[in-house]
């Protein structure tokens, strides 16, 4: 198939039809944007662009590692509540514990790494389907998050601390740098590494994986633990907009997560999807439910555009995954 | 090895979050001072200090006096009937004013995050006013300081945020007033020296919190042989509600005579938890609720106190004061606004403007209201 522009990557890991999906949904994207800024216009100013980039991150950061964890043919459940534990934690440490905040920062990333360390370990070790395992410490996570906290928020965090959620720099809002240089790494990661092909060929064929001599269960442990971390510091980010920690924190994220991923052409069934798909995704979702709010229509009407679309593009993406196999 | 360093971790981390819950008997309250009533109607409060307005400004704003001005009603979550009691009253309000367009919009669960992205979707969609009721005082703040540096006017009813972030809050009626109604009523209901539980929404959620701190503040300094035995958490889930009050009934046994509702969910499913378990007299059912929700318990006798304000009224206040602040009419500093029908509401407490005492609804009256 001469539309892969890449010559290493192997036919059957990428098939050709991904990049027509992702082509295909940034074009909507594209018609989306022009509808919506004919019917509004303070759509398409930059200042509203940029302040739904701001407001998106959260999900964007944690949507990166979900994307790799879909690529295997697993799932992560749990990283609404690791962000709920993680900014529990930042508040916690740094309020009753006395740590430095900065030393609070690195202690809840570490305890989001070490949440999706636990998915990952035991998922791996005890082979608990993920679907399960995740389900399982969505409550526990969750639970620990609001046992430990007591229902007590944690306010009045020092000024500096707000930067990386409310400031800008250079006229970028300052946590779209971090999705930016994550995004970047994300894509790079696992479009030119051997790590990031042992994803697509774990999710392909698990088994073929393992009898290539590849490292699948290493490899798993990295990507569930990095999506806890993830999770952690996309739990800073939110705590640093919104200026207060809540033990209900980051409360259904995994379903905007991983509907941004699914949407982006990543098959929930492994082995297929990109990171440029789950950005297209993730700014579509965005979009649309900013668009639609602007243009007048309201939240659960537009909740159900959003269904609409998810369900639409997954037909269409089926639809022509059956015409490429030719059933 | 790294899997004893999690297990241990998360065990520690679980001992801290039980130890914590050790030295306090009570749970859903918030830290901030409590300031509790006279026991008796006779005693004279100490009339608090008169506050200097502490609201805050739009920078910049339009003068829209007697213009139609364009708002949007961003309540704590919508599909409910307490919020939709107070959209109709903001519609009502328009109605009689003329010249004001009320929006309600707002997310479908009572999730700060999703309400912070509705009003910043509304900020730049360009209106004159927001009215809001916060999920959380203290996250809700810089979206309003936002609309506020645009120039849009912001005024908060039902829950309040940080008073900086907003111009005026229409309070529906004081914290320390509901919590001596609630317990008032309760003392007399199940007995002085009886035990109860609470069903609130989050313990997160500032009015309940406040209330429930209130409640406690107020039992220690009037009926202190009320025993206190938890609080749990239902959200704004009519069948959490009615699973949490059903676990309450069947842990606690006997020892129960008492069940708080703090939200308009919890107390109707409480009440019907009770009935279902065929403990009506048995164990108390005191609330905050709405009339309608409540009828068919008060007048089966299973629920004698349903406390509350008048959502309608709070919604219409709301929609006046904002006009009042667009007119000008309504200046920092100023004891008294003008609410239509309302009459004329106080100012207390630097930038609030007080709907009324809390109201009680029984047998009696609960049949003269509609909402």
């Amino acid at each position: 198939m001469s539309e892969i522009p890449l010559p290493h990557r192997a036919k059957r890991v990428v098939p050709w039809w991904l990049l027509r999906h992702e082509t295909m949904l940034a074009v909507i994207l594209l018609i989306a944007l022009i509808v919506l800024g004919g019917l509004n216009s303070r759509f398409l100013t930059l200042d509203n662009l940029l302040n739904q980039g701001r407001l998106t991150t959260e999900v964007g950061l944690i949507a990166l590692p979900m994307t790799f964890i879909i690529i295997t043919g697993g799932i992560d459940l749990s990283v609404g509540s690791i962000v709920g534990l993680c900014a529990i934690l930042l508040g916690y440490s740094w309020k009753v514990f006395g740590f430095p905040l900065p030393l609070a920062i690195c202690f809840s990333l570490l305890v989001g790494a070490a949440a999706g360390f636990l998915n990952g370990i035991v998922i791996t070790r005890v082979k608990v389907p993920p679907l399960i395992m995740t389900i399982a410490t969505l409550a526990l996570y969750r639970g620990l998050a609001e046992g430990i906290s007591q229902a007590r928020s944690v306010r009045g965090y020092p000024e500096w601390f707000y930067f990386i959620g409310q400031e800008n720099l250079f006229g970028v809002p300052a946590q779209l740098w971090l999705l930016l240089i994550a995004i970047v790494i994300s894509a790079i990661v696992l479009d030119r590494t051997i790590f990031g092909r042992t994803l697509y060929a774990i999710g392909n064929n698990e088994t073929a994986a393992r009898f290539s001599g590849l490292p699948v269960d290493r490899v798993k442990l990295i990507i569930y633990t990095l999506s806890g971390l993830m999770a952690g510091l996309s739990a800073c980010v939110l705590v640093s907009r919104v200026t207060t920690t809540r033990s209900d924190m980051g409360i259904g994220y995994e379903l905007d997560v991983i509907a941004a991923v699914v949407l982006g052409g990543t098959s929930i069934f492994g082995g297929v999807g990109t990171i440029w798909g789950t950005v297209v995704g993730l700014a579509m979702i965005q979009l649309l439910k900013n668009g639609l709010a602007l243009t007048g229509v309201k939240g659960d009407a537009t909740i159900v555009v959003i269904g609409t679309v998810l369900i639409l593009s997954t037909l269409v993406a089926s639809s022509l995954q059956r015409r490429r196999e030719g059933v | 090895m790294k899997l004893g360093f999690s297990a241990a971790f998360l065990s520690a981390a679980l001992l801290a979050g039980t130890a914590s819950a050790a030295d306090k008997r009570w749970d859903g309250a918030d830290d901030l001072p409590v300031n509790p009533l006279a026991c008796s109607a006779g005693e004279a409060n100490a009339a608090p200090a008169a506050k200097p307005y502490d609201g805050g400004r739009p920078t910049n704003a339009a003068d829209k006096a007697g213009k139609p001005i364009t708002l949007v009603d961003v309540p704590k979550l919508i599909g409910i009937g307490y919020f939709n009691a107070t959209s109709k009253g903001m519609q009502d309000a328009a109605k009689a004013l003329g010249n004001v367009t009320v929006k309600t919009d707002g997310p479908t669960e009572a999730k700060i995050d999703e309400q912070i992205k509705f009003i910043d979707n509304y900020i730049t969609s360009g209106v004159d006013g927001i009215l809001f009721a916060a999920n959380d005082p203290v996250a809700i703040a810089p979206v309003l300081k936002k609309a506020l540096s645009k120039g849009i006017h912001v005024v908060g009813y039902d829950a309040n945020s940080a008073p900086d972030a907003r111009e005026w809050f229409v309070n529906q009626a004081e914290f320390n007033g509901i919590a001596k109604a609630m317990i008032d009523s309760m003392a007399k209901e199940a007995g002085e020296d009886k035990s109860f539980a609470i069903v609130t929404s989050t313990f997160t959620t500032p009015n309940q919190a406040r209330w429930i701190a209130e409640m406690w503040a107020y039992a220690q300094k009037c009926h202190p042989k009320l025993k206190w035995l938890e609080t749990v958490e239902a959200q704004e889930d009519n069948n959490l509600s009615f699973n949490q009050a059903t676990t309450l009934i069947n842990k606690h046994g006997d020892k129960l005579a008492g069940l708080f509702g703090m939200t308009s969910v919890a107390t109707p499913a409480s009440a019907e938890a009770v009935t279902k378990a065929k403990l009506c007299g048995k164990v108390a059912v005191v609330g905050l609720a709405t009339p309608n929700a409540m009828k068919p318990y008060v007048n089966a006798d299973c629920v004698k106190s349903v406390v509350l304000w008048n959502p309608v009224d709070l919604g219409y206040a709301a929609t006046y004061v904002m006009r009042a602040v667009v007119d000008g009419s309504l200046k920092p500093g100023a004891t008294s606004v003008d609410a239509g029908k309302l009459g004329k509401l106080n100012v207390v407490n630097g930038s609030e403007i007080l709907l009324g005492s809390p109201f009680i609804f029984t047998k009696q009256n609960i049949k003269d209201f509609d909402f």
